[in-house]
């Protein structure tokens, strides 16, 4: 039996998201910052994702890139995780669990971290 | 449930023996969730944008302290007249239409937030070695939402006058501990030691709450502020 590939709804949810978010920049302005860095002086793991997904899109890859490199690169991905998706929900094949290896795990709470350090020392 | 809020109150108050019975299945724990949280949080929606409303409108009428403006180095005839131009609030009867779509969908969406990432940083800290998949996850969010909805009953005390601002503080503590609530009913469901369930909740918060919920916090301490 065939399932909802919810990967690939999402992705085009979140696709609509920034499009509409390009729509939204001026807006952008009136956010009040990320509070994180307002009160340590440091950025966060996730400082820089609004200007990166304005970025997107008014499809500036290169802004994307430099505001959240990580950020950025999963939203070059999503239409192959979407192509996954619909061929995996096409056949009737469940989502897999998540991988159970302590490296994969590792390596999640590396690419967390690191992107946390990358942000902070640029400063961003 | 004889007395209303009486399981959740004995779940909450002993989390460790709340989610040692069988689990329903996902669709009676979502539909349990649902029929006690969504009343809840359209009250406190309500109440919400009642007090936001009433708080422009005592903005449109010139409720700011404009000597203190004076005393900060702002004009108060250019802030008076900048109020003037501002629109009436709109009735509290046009906003509930919306509010009856956007309050039921805003439970569901926290519901299935709280799920991905609270299975994510469990994931994380290993604690899915039970391999019950996020399925699991879902139906224990169900259920720790189910019962951490009696902290939105609590949280309406805040729209008190006087008390609600002694209660800030208290109200804060319990919205913590609501948070981490959730963790006992995933470690319970996914069979792993609490410390991990727990965890995977501050994970949550850590890696959202840099961004997202510090920005949330800002504009409800704005609102409060401007209320």
């Amino acid at each position: 039996m065939r399932r909802v590939p919810w990967l690939a709804l999402g992705s085009v949810l979140a696709g609509l998201g920034i499009w509409v978010s390009a729509r939204l920049a001026p807006l952008a302005g009136l956010l009040p910052g990320c509070a994180f860095k307002q009160f340590t002086g440091y950025a966060c793991a996730t400082c820089g994702l609004t200007r990166c997904t304005l970025a997107l899109g008014r499809g500036d890859w290169r802004g994307a890139f430099h505001w959240h490199p990580v950020a950025a690169g999963l939203a070059l991905l999503l239409p192959v995780a979407v192509l996954w998706d619909l061929r995996r929900a096409w056949r009737g094949e469940a989502y897999p669990g998540l991988p159970e290896s302590r490296w994969a795990r590792l390596a999640a709470w590396a690419l967390v971290l690191g992107t946390w350090a990358l942000q902070a020392v640029r400063g961003i | 449930m004889l007395i209303p809020f009486l399981d959740s109150w004995r779940a909450l108050t002993h989390p460790r023996e709340a989610f040692q019975d069988l689990p329903p299945p996902l669709g009676v724990a979502l539909g349990r969730m649902a029929a006690v949280w969504i009343p809840l949080a359209l009250g406190n929606a309500l109440l919400t944008c009642w007090r936001a409303l009433q708080g422009y409108e005592a903005l449109r009428k010139g409720g700011l302290p404009l000597d203190l403006l004076a005393t900060a180095g702002v004009d108060p005839t250019v802030v008076e007249d900048l109020l003037k131009t501002l629109p009436p609030a709109l009735p509290l009867t046009r906003l509930l239409p919306w509010l009856l779509v956007l309050v039921p969908l805003g439970v569901l969406g926290t519901w299935l937030h709280h799920a991905v990432w609270d299975h994510t940083g469990l994931w994380l800290l290993g604690g899915l070695k039970a391999k019950r998949g996020f399925r699991t996850s879902l139906l224990a969010e169900a259920e720790a939402l189910r019962h951490a909805a009696l902290g939105t009953l609590v949280g309406l005390l805040s729209f008190l006058p006087l008390l609600g601002g002694l209660l800030s503080i208290p109200l804060l503590l319990l919205d913590g501990y609501l948070w981490l609530f959730r963790g006992f009913a995933l470690a319970a469901r996914h069979d792993c030691e609490p410390w991990r369930g727990l965890a995977a909740t501050v994970i949550h918060a850590m890696l959202l709450g840099c961004c997202a919920l510090g920005l949330l916090t800002c504009l409800v301490i704005l609102l409060r502020v401007g209320a």
